[in-house]
C-alpha cells in the first residue's frame, strides 16, 4: 500500500525547507551565532586586541550589578523608553484619527507626516542639534517673540532626556501611524452604519467602537516602540553626548563604549545580555497585561 | 494647495540636503597618484574637515615625486576610524598601510602587539632625527623602551579671542593676562547683560548676559593645563589615582568659579562656543589649534594668545600629536613604501600649519611665519615653552571618557560639587587602574 503524500512526507518537507533556507542562513550567521556568540563572550574576560580571554563565569555580571554608570544608563533608557513610546503610541493614534477622515488634502498630509521617518539618526541629530541649540536655535528663535526666555533644552537635567524624547516623536511617530491607518481601515464600515443608526455620536463611536477595535494595533505599536527606544543610542550619542554629565547616557551608548571605547567585549557582552533579558521581561509582561483585557468582539 | 506643495517641496529638499550632509560620516576617499602604480598605499585617517584636505595635498606632492607609489586617503570621522581600524587590527587583513593615532594612544595599542616598530626611522638607520623633535615628544613615543610612530604635528591648546569685542571695550585683545586674577578681571569687563551691566556691578542679570567674556570649553584640556600648573596630575604613575587631592580641587575649582562665582562664563552644556565667538557674543575661548580654519572661514577678527598661567607652581598646557603608524604585519615592497611616505609627510608639513597645525619638526615648525599662520606659530611657541603631554596608559580612554571627563561635566553644570565630582572621578579612575 502506497502511503499517500502530505506535507508531513519528507519530499514535501525537504522542498520547504529549501525555500526557507536562504533566510535560515542570514538568520543563522547574522543573528543566531552572534546571539549565541554574545553569552559565551559575556562569560569570559575579553578585552578584544588581547590573545588570552579567560572564562570568568558570571564575574561580568556581579561588576555590572554593582556598576552605578549602568545602574545611571538605565533608569536614563527606562525614563527616555517611556516617554518616547508612549507619546509616540499615543501622538500616532490621535494622527491617524484625524487623517483617516475624508478630506482633499489627506494623502499629502500623510506623505508629509511620514517624511521624518526617511531621514537618518544621523540627519534627524543634526536637524535636532540645531533646532533644539539654546542661542541659535530655531525653537528658541519661535519662543522668543512670546516672552519665553532662552530654554537650554540638551543642557539641563530635567529637560534633556523630554527634549530627546520629543524630537524622537517628531522623527518617528510616522511609522505607527501608517499602522493605525491600516488598522481603521480594517474596521468593517457596518460597524459604523449600526453605531449611526442606533445615534451613537463622534465620540462615542470614536471610544466604544474605534479604540476597541484598534487595540490589537495599538498592542503592537506600544510594544514594539517600547523595545526599539529601550534600544536607544543616536539621539544620546549624536546630540548630547550622553550630558550633561551623564544625564542622557544611555544602555546602549554604555555598551557602545565598553566594547569599542574601552574594548572590554567580554562587559559589553554582558551589558547586551542584561538588556536583552530585560527588554525580554518587560515585552512579555506587556502581553500578559494584554491577555488580562477581554477581547472586543463585535 | 499650491502653498502645501511648496512646504511639502521645501520640507523634502531640506531632508535630502540634511541627509547628504549626514553622509559626510561616511568615508570620504581620495586618490593621489596612480591608480596602476606598482605599490598602492593605503592610508587612514580622521580628519574629515578642512585639515584633511590640506593633509591630501601634501600626500599627492609625495605622489607627484614618487610615480611608482599611489596613496588611497580615506578619511572617517573619529568614532568610525576607531571601529574600522580596531576591527581591521583584530582581524590581521584589511588594515591600512599608515594611520594616524594620537601619541597617548600608544600604550592601549603597542601593548597588544600591532603597532610596527619605528626606531628604525631615526638615524642612525633612518633619515630622520630625533633632535628635530622636542625630546618630550620622542619619550611619549615610547613604549616598552621601544619607539612607535613618527610624529606628524603637535597640537594642543591655547586661547582665541575676539578682537572687536576688545575694541569696544576699550581694551588691548593683544595684551594677554599674566595670571589667573587678570584673566578674571578681563572676563568681567567683557561679560555684558542686556542692561550694559558687568557681573561686578549691583543689578547685573545673569539670566540675561548677552556677551559673555569666557567660556568654560572641553573640560578635559582646560583642566589638565590648569592641573599641571598647580603642580597636580590625574595619576602618580604608579597605579595612583590622585584627583582627589589639592591641586585637583584648586584646578577644577577655578573654572566652576568662572561660571557660578564670578559669572563671566555660561555653563558649557547647550552653549556653542564657536558659533558664539563668530557670532559676537564671545569675547574669550580656550580652545585648540584646530579652530584655525573655522576663524578664517567665518571671517571673525581674532586674536591669539599663548594660554595664561592661572595656577602658581608651573607653566603648563596640554597639548598632543598625530603620529603616523603602520601595523606590525607590513611587509614587503608596501613596508618600504610606507616608511618613505611617513618620512616625506614628516618632512613636509609646512603646509599642515595652514590647517591651524603646528609642525612636530622643530626645524619646519621654527620656519613659519606669525603673518601666515599665527595660530599654529603661537601655539608652537606655547608648546615648546610650556606644552605638556598626556600620561598615556593602555586604558587611558576609558580612564578619560568613563573615569573623569563625566564628572568635570557634572562640576562645571553645576551638578555635583567640586569634591564630590573629583571623589568620584578618582573612585572611577582608582577601579579601572586597579583591573589593568
Amino acid at each position: 500500500m502506497t502511503r499517500a503524500k502530505t506535507w508531513r512526507t519528507g519530499g514535501y518537507v525537504a522542498g520547504n525547507y529549501a525555500f526557507i533556507l536562504p533566510f535560515l542562513a542570514f538568520f543563522l550567521v547574522f543573528t543566531a551565532v552572534p546571539i549565541v556568540q554574545a553569552v559565551v563572550m559575556s562569560l569570559h574576560d575579553w578585552p578584544i586586541l588581547a590573545k588570552k580571554h579567560p572564562f570568568i563565569g558570571l564575574g561580568n555580571f556581579s561588576k555590572l550589578m554593582a556598576d552605578e554608570i549602568w545602574w545611571q544608563a538605565l533608569r536614563n533608557t527606562l525614563w527616555f523608553a517611556f516617554l518616547a513610546a508612549g507619546s509616540i503610541t499615543v501622538f500616532s493614534l490621535f494622527v491617524s484619527l484625524q487623517l483617516h477622515k475624508p478630506g482633499r488634502a489627506r494623502s499629502l498630509y500623510r506623505f508629509f507626516f511620514y517624511v521624518p521617518v526617511v531621514l537618518s539618526v544621523a540627519a534627524m541629530g543634526i536637524v535636532v542639534g540645531w533646532a533644539f541649540n539654546t542661542q541659535f536655535g530655531l525653537v528658541n528663535a519661535l519662543l522668543t517673540p512670546l516672552g519665553i526666555e532662552p530654554i537650554n533644552w540638551l543642557g539641563e537635567k530635567e529637560l534633556v532626556i523630554p527634549t530627546l524624547a520629543m524630537a524622537t516623536l517628531w522623527w518617528g511617530f510616522g511609522g505607527p501611524m501608517l499602522i493605525y491607518l491600516a488598522g481603521l481601515q480594517g474596521i468593517p464600515k457596518q460597524v459604523y452604519e449600526a453605531a449611526e443608526i442606533d445615534g451613537a455620536s463622534r465620540r462615542q463611536t470614536t471610544w466604544k467602537i474605534t479604540l476597541p477595535l484598534m487595540t490589537p494595533s495599538i498592542f503592537f505599536v506600544l510594544v514594539t516602540q517600547v523595545i526599539a527606544h529601550i534600544q536607544v543610542f543616536g539621539q544620546s550619542y549624536l546630540i548630547t553626548g550622553g550630558g550633561p554629565g551623564r544625564e542622557s547616557y544611555t544602555s546602549i551608548y554604555y555598551l557602545y563604549q565598553t566594547a569599542w571605547r574601552y574594548y572590554r567585549m567580554g562587559y559589553g557582552a554582558a551589558i547586551a545580555v542584561t538588556l536583552a533579558a530585560i527588554i525580554l521581561v518587560i515585552t512579555l509582561a506587556q502581553f500578559w497585561w494584554n491577555r488580562r483585557q477581554s477581547p472586543v468582539e463585535y | 494647495m499650491k502653498k502645501v506643495l511648496a512646504l511639502l517641496l521645501a520640507g523634502c529638499v531640506t531632508t535630502l540636503a540634511v541627509s547628504a550632509q549626514a553622509d559626510a560620516n561616511k568615508p570620504i576617499v581620495i586618490q593621489a597618484g596612480n591608480a596602476n602604480a606598482k605599490t598602492k598605499l593605503v592610508f587612514w585617517n580622521g580628519l574629515t574637515g578642512s585639515d584633511g584636505v590640506t593633509l591630501d595635498g601634501i600626500v599627492k606632492k609625495f605622489t607627484d615625486a614618487n610615480p611608482d607609489i599611489s596613496v588611497r586617503v580615506e578619511k572617517m570621522v573619529w568614532a568610525t576610524y576607531f571601529d574600522k581600524l580596531l576591527t581591521s587590527l583584530v582581524s590581521g587583513s584589511g588594515a591600512p598601510d599608515v594611520f594616524l593615532l594620537h601619541e597617548f594612544e600608544i600604550p592601549q595599542f603597542a601593548s597588544q602587539g600591532v603597532l610596527y616598530e619605528t626606531g628604525e626611522f631615526f638615524k642612525p638607520k633612518g633619515d630622520l632625527d630625533k633632535a628635530d623633535y622636542e625630546p618630550e615628544y620622542i619619550k611619549a613615543l615610547l613604549y616598552d623602551g621601544k619607539t612607535y610612530g613618527v610624529p606628524l604635528d603637535r597640537h594642543g591648546w591655547g586661547v582665541i579671542v575676539n578682537k572687536d569685542l576688545f575694541k569696544k571695550a576699550g581694551l588691548d585683545p593683544s595684551k594677554a593676562p599674566k595670571n589667573a586674577k587678570e584673566f578674571i578681571d578681563l572676563a568681567t569687563k567683557l561679560t555684558i547683560d542686556k542692561n550694559g551691566k558687568h557681573p561686578n556691578e549691583p543689578g547685573f542679570d545673569e539670566k540675561n548676559v548677552v556677551q559673555w567674556g569666557t567660556f568654560a570649553s572641553w573640560p578635559k584640556p582646560n583642566f589638565l593645563s590648569v592641573l599641571w600648573q598647580f603642580g597636580g596630575n590625574w595619576t602618580d604613575g604608579k597605579g595612583k589615582a590622585t584627583l582627589d587631592t589639592p591641586e585637583a580641587h584648586k584646578a577644577l575649582q577655578f573654572w566652576v568659579d568662572l561660571i557660578y562665582k564670578y559669572k563671566v562664563s555660561p555653563k558649557p552644556a547647550g552653549y556653542d562656543g564657536w558659533q558664539s565667538l563668530a557670532n559676537q557674543k564671545l569675547a574669550i575661548i580656550p580652545e585648540g589649534c584646530w579652530i584655525y580654519n573655522f576663524l578664517v572661514d567665518s571671517k571673525v577678527p581674532f586674536g591669539v594668545w599663548e594660554y595664561p598661567q592661572f595656577g602658581d607652581k608651573k607653566a603648563a598646557v596640554w597639548t598632543s600629536g598625530h603620529v603616523m603608524y603602520m601595523p606590525v604585519n607590513e611587509s614587503g615592497d608596501n613596508l618600504k613604501a610606507a616608511k618613505k611616505l611617513i618620512t616625506f609627510l614628516s618632512q613636509n608639513t609646512a603646509a599642515w600649519a595652514t590647517a591651524g597645525m603646528p609642525a612636530a619638526n622643530l626645524k619646519v615648525r621654527n620656519a613659519l611665519k606669525f603673518s601666515e599662520v599665527p595660530v599654529a606659530v603661537t601655539y608652537g611657541a606655547s608648546f615648546k615653552r610650556q606644552g605638556q603631554f598626556d600620561v598615556g596608559h593602555k586604558a587611558i580612554t576609558e580612564i578619560i571618557d568613563k573615569g573623569y571627563a563625566p564628572e568635570l561635566d557634572n562640576a562645571l553644570n553645576g551638578l555635583k560639587t567640586v569634591d564630590q565630582a573629583l571623589k568620584d572621578a578618582n573612585k572611577a579612575v582608582q577601579e579601572i587602574l586597579d583591573r589593568e
